[in-house]
């Protein structure tokens, strides 16, 4: 490290998805010389293979590098200062002269974010630790949803954000329409927008001027004790906890002793540095640093985001401002894929398999289920679908184990008559609903609210005063001409019309007030269909309604399974029923004998199909006394056999238990 | 007894024959006495009770090939107790001469590959002879002093009414045969007809009137007074396919030629499906085999319940039922409480001592043995 004291600049880059904030990043670590032409490649910061895999990245990450910049310089005189990335053929342009030599030293901390909606939590996190973002909008696509939801976050942050727009090498892009579009919905000028190419390094050295200039420098240390806000944690299989700091007042040193204000744990600090993107020890963070600690700390559950820490012989006496730990929107059941009935090992896998991943994602709740037809397995709550997906891919690809998975439900706020613990039909006592979660007001005397995410658990029917369900502020932003489908959507879905601002000439920003239930689905799919894939959407849940809410069971020849129970209103619940058993018609395959499916609310059957028996199964040729062949088609049914789940004498794909998904519309 | 030459590959076929360009019928025969030689001492000194030559046409092989090949057995094994020498026919290439050769061979028994008497069928599945041609061959192998036959039928050829099955069986029947095959058509992966099945060329049968010609061969069958003794197989009384019971009955025997499977005692094994290999593999006359599986109890036990099921006759309840104890604690009660089930669906008979088949579990025989043996949780 330098020996002069550097300006410090803390920011996060913010965007929709795939608007390209972490290709800037890479350009960022590069101009600043921080990665060498060797070492460079694609969003060099999503290191998950998932991340790479699919193109998105799913966890924040925080880097540190080091700038030359002369304060008060024009754009003019930034040639100089920036080196060309590496070219196609591999090349680096020649290094330039010691830059310490000219201009003010620069400590640039800064956050790549992801854009997808599931994992806002991250980027509201990084940007307490930040006084500055970078809003990219890419240059073809314009302001999408999540472009307005982060810039309100980051203004809500009181951050200075400087636009940029982005992608501006392509042909498509649209630079002025889309500066006119950021000024429209945002309210920042249209020329103060800054035009970028992340790719090629286009407009590069003049981002890195702005940053300079325009962001403001940390607040100065209001104590000398220690203060520095946790923004993020991760787990390491050699190192246990690596946490993440930003420091706003008083300094952190290695070997110091530190306390958690929130928990009141202490630990030793036996590490500390920076990313640079590689990690560099470094023997202290002082005011207005970010950095990671090191300190023996084994598993997540010990360390709360959001939490202060101090240092234990002088401690400060108030915490910082912390986060509101994120919130589950969607669970579903995760079972071992090969038991029939609840084989123990294969459980035995999965519950090694989903604690060691909640190590590296403390974001997923699980508690264990137990369900007639897939026997032992785990109710997960998810921060959305996509959370969802990429858990239980993470489950199989690093854990090893084969998932069935049931169909998400979000959860139910359910009003019972009566002041006594209330239970679910399987006997397990059913948790009052947090009063801190801010949804869990309005509680009549003589009534108790329980939380319930999974229908199979609702209570005795005739106790029940009210479902209340999740409510979303939802924001579709669309082309003009696909205004009307949208807007059938969402009111097919039970959707309430709020509020229309125009975006551009040609697109609009439609605000609906709709159930969580009706979008987790297929919303998404369905809305980006309808809309040639130009809209977008966003959502936030805002509080919890009743609606005319009802069970529907489903019974497999007679029996009901409660994996398939879903919860949906009473208007759509026949639909729904009927399109469920259609679809379960098709999965399940003929057996020895018929099969009758109903669908049932209240005990009353509104829907039914049947499953004819086969008539013939028998393979009528047997010759010339191969029968390891034909030993070997056997063996080959009856490990498929295995791979279903039985419900009584019924087997049953397991991909049936996605059926639930069909909303049948 | 493999042998692998066709004059013409069958459009549903998929046993291993070839239509050979070059002519290597001799070295065939050749290579395969030298095999004969080799598994000689597997006889034990013994006679061996029954011989089943398929293929393959085996009636494609000349007359004086085949005496060659006779004349080989004859030397290599003890046949002095014999009770069954089978040799499978297409009605197309036979001819007097041919029988009387077989007949000094000892062969006491022809399976006609018939498989229709309706010209339209049998253009269907590619088969080349007319349908007047059975009949004759037939006539001519009891002439030529042949005499127990056989006649394989097959149905649910796309397009085969009912009534067409009907004919068919009657047609058979009237030929006094004391043995009928009768086996369902199968799409068989890499086949001709499946490539035209996925072509849409032709609808595949309707499972209600393949059950309804189930039902119409029984009765038929039944009606001639022949008695249905394996899911495809009937015969009068004696006259049942001793060799083929013996692969059913979990017996042993030996194999030779390419694509024979072979068992004794557990083990089971199967010569490489290939002619170039087995020409030019010969390990002190043995054949190249592909696939062995030594002895498993459980495997042995689910082999028995799918072979088994087949006859009529089943298994000894018992003897089923002390297997299943030995393998492992769950197996027994898993099978009693699938046999249980399976009875109370009417596919398995009450029957005290023996573990059948009823009429309506022969339709659905696969689906039985899968749950039966499915329950012995291996
Ligand atoms: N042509 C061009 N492509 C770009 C530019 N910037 C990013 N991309 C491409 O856009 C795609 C998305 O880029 P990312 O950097 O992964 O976007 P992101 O905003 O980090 O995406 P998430 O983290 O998933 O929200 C990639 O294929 C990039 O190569 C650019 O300036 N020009
Ligand atoms: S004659 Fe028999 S072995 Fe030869 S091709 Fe036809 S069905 Fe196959
Ligand atoms: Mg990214």
């Amino acid at each position: 490290m330098p020996d002069q004291t550097p300006h410090i600049r803390n920011f996060s880059i913010i965007a929709h998805i795939d608007h390209g904030k972490s290709t800037l990043a890479d350009r960022l670590l590069q101009a600043t010389n921080a990665v060498s032409a060797r070492e460079a490649r694609d969003q060099i910061l999503d290191s998950m293979d998932l991340e790479r895999e699919r193109g998105i990245t799913i966890k924040a990450s925080a880097v540190t590098v080091m700038h030359r910049h002369k304060l008060g310089a024009k754009a003019d005189d930034l040639e100089a200062e920036y080196e060309a990335p590496v070219d196609e053929s591999g090349k680096h342009a020649s290094k330039k002269g010691a830059p310490e030599e000219h201009g003010d030293l620069f400590m640039l901390n800064f956050i790549d974010t992801p854009g997808h909606v599931d994992f806002n939590y991250e980027v509201s996190r990084a940007l307490k630790a930040c006084e500055g973002a970078i809003l990219v909008v890419d240059s073809t696509q314009g302001v999408q949803a999540q472009t307005l939801v982060n810039a309100y976050l980051a203004v809500n942050e009181n951050l200075t954000i400087i636009p940029v727009i982005n992608k501006i090498d392509l042909p498509g892009a649209r630079p002025i329409d889309v500066a006119m579009e950021i000024e429209q919905t945002l309210g920042f000028r249209a020329e103060d927008c800054l035009l970028v190419s992340a790719k090629s390094g286009l407009g590069i050295p003049e981002l890195l001027a702005s940053i300079c200039e325009k962001l403001p420098a940390p607040r100065a240390p209001v104590s000398d004790q220690l203060r520095a806000l946790i923004f993020d944690a991760v787990y390491d299989d050699y190192r246990g906890v690596i946490t993440y700091v930003r420091v706003f007042d008083g300094s952190l040193k290695l070997g110091d002793k530190i306390r958690m204000m929130g928990t009141g744990r202490t630990f030793q600090v036996t590490d500390l540095g920076k990313m640079t993107p590689k990690p560099v020890r470094v023997p202290s963070l002082g005011p207005g640093e970010t950095g990671y600690v090191v300190a023996a700390i084994r598993t997540l559950k010990d360390v709360r985001i959001g939490d202060t820490v101090t240092l234990e012989h002088n401690p400060a006496t108030e915490a910082l401002p912390g986060y509101q730990p994120p919130r589950q929107m969607v669970f579903c059941d995760f079972y071992p894929a090969t038991s029939d009935g609840g084989d123990a090992p294969d459980f035995e896998e999965l519950r090694e398999a989903v604690e060691k991943l909640s190590l590296n994602d403390s974001s997923f709740t699980f508690a264990p289920v137990h369900s007639e037809a897939l026997g032992f397995g785990f109710r997960c709550g998810f921060l959305g679908l996509l959370h969802m997906d990429i858990i239980q891919e993470r489950l199989e690809r690093e854990g090893g184990v084969e998932i069935v998975q049931t169909a998400p439900t979000v959860s139910y706020h359910v009003l019972v008559r009566g002041t006594d613990t209330v239970v679910s039909p399987s006997g397990q006592t059913l948790k009052p609903v947090d009063p801190a979660t801010g949804n869990a007001t309005d509680i009549p005397p003589g009534h108790t609210l329980v939380d319930v995410h999974n229908p199979a658990e609702l209570p005795n029917p005739s106790t029940i005063a009210q479902i209340r369900e999740p409510i979303c502020r939802l924001e579709v932003m669309v082309p003009q001409e696909y205004i009307g489908d949208i807007m059938k959507l969402c009111l097919d879905r039970r959707g309430t019309y709020k509020n229309q601002s125009m975006v551009s000439a040609t697109r609009q920003l439609l605000t609906f007030e709709i159930p969580l239930a009706e979008i987790i689905y297929d919303f998404f799919d369905k809305m980006k269909g309808m809309t040639s894939g130009y809209g977008t959407m966003d959502y936030e849940v805002t509080g919890y309604r009743s609606d005319n809410l009802a069970k529907v069971d489903i019974l497999i020849n007679g029996d009901p399974v409660e994996a398939l129970a879903l919860i949906c209103h009473r208007e759509k619940s026949e639909q729904r029923g009927r399109a469920l058993i259609s679809r379960l018609k098709e999965q399940i395959p003929r057996h020895q004998f018929e099969i009758p499916l109903q669908a049932a609310i209240g005990g009353k059957v509104v829907a039914r199909e049947t499953i004819k028996a086969f008539r013939k199964n028998v393979i009528a040729k047997c010759y010339g006394g191969d029968v390891s062949r034909k030993r070997k088609l056997l063996d080959k049914q009856k490990e498929g056999k295995k791979r279903m789940k039985s419900v009584g004498s019924v087997t049953i794909p397991q991909e049936a238990f996605m059926a639930v998904l069909d909303q049948g519309d | 007894m493999h042998i692998p030459f066709c004059a013409h590959k069958c459009h549903y076929c998929d046993f291993y024959s070839l239509v050979d360009p070059r002519d290597r019928q001799g070295s065939f025969v050749d290579r395969l006495g030298r095999e004969l030689h080799a598994l000689a001492p597997w006889g034990r000194g013994a006679s061996l009770a029954t011989i089943f030559v398929g293929g393959g046409t085996p009636s494609l092989l000349p007359p004086f090939l085949w005496d060659r090949l006779l004349g080989v057995l004859h030397e290599a094994f003890d046949l002095t107790s014999l009770e069954e020498f089978s040799v499978e026919c297409n009605p197309e290439s036979v001819s007097p001469e041919l029988f009387s050769t077989l007949v000094r061979g000892g062969v006491t028994r022809v399976s006609m590959g018939a498989q229709s008497f309706n010209p339209s069928h049998l253009k269907t599945l590619e088969r080349r002879h007319s349908p007047g041609n059975a009949g004759r061959a037939l006539a001519m192998a009891r002439d030529a002093g042949i005499p127990r036959q056989s006649i394989d039928l097959i149905f649910g050829i796309p397009g085969q009414t009912l009534d067409d099955w009907k004919h068919d069986l009657d047609d058979a029947l009237a030929l006094g045969t004391e043995h009928l095959s009768c086996y369902n058509l199968t799409y068989e992966p890499g086949t001709a007809m499946t490539a035209r099945l996925k072509r849409g060329e032709f609808t595949p049968a309707d499972e209600d009137v393949e059950v309804e010609m189930f039902r119409i061969t029984l009765s038929a069958a039944r009606g001639a007074g022949l008695e249905r003794y394996e899911v495809s197989n009937f015969a009068k009384p004696g006259a049942q396919c001793r060799h083929n019971l013996v692969y059913w009955r979990g017996g042993n025997w030996l194999a030779a030629g390419p694509s024979a499977s072979g068992h004794i005692n557990g083990h089971r094994w199967k010569n490489t499906p290939r002619l170039d290999d087995y020409l030019s593999i010969d390990r002190d006359g043995f054949a190249p085999v592909s696939e062995h599986e030594t002895p498993d109890p459980g495997r042995a036990l689910t082999e028995r319940l799918m072979t088994g099921l087949r006859l009529s006759e089943g298994l000894e309840r018992a003897w089923v039922v002390a297997q299943a104890t030995a393998l492992h604690a769950g197996a027994a009660s898993g099978l009693a409480r699938a046999i249980e089930r399976q009875t109370a669906l009417g596919f398995l008979e009450t029957d005290p001592a023996r573990l059948c088949l009823t009429d309506a579990g022969f339709l659905v025989g696969d689906s039985v043995i899968l749950e039966l043996a499915g329950a012995l949780d291996l």
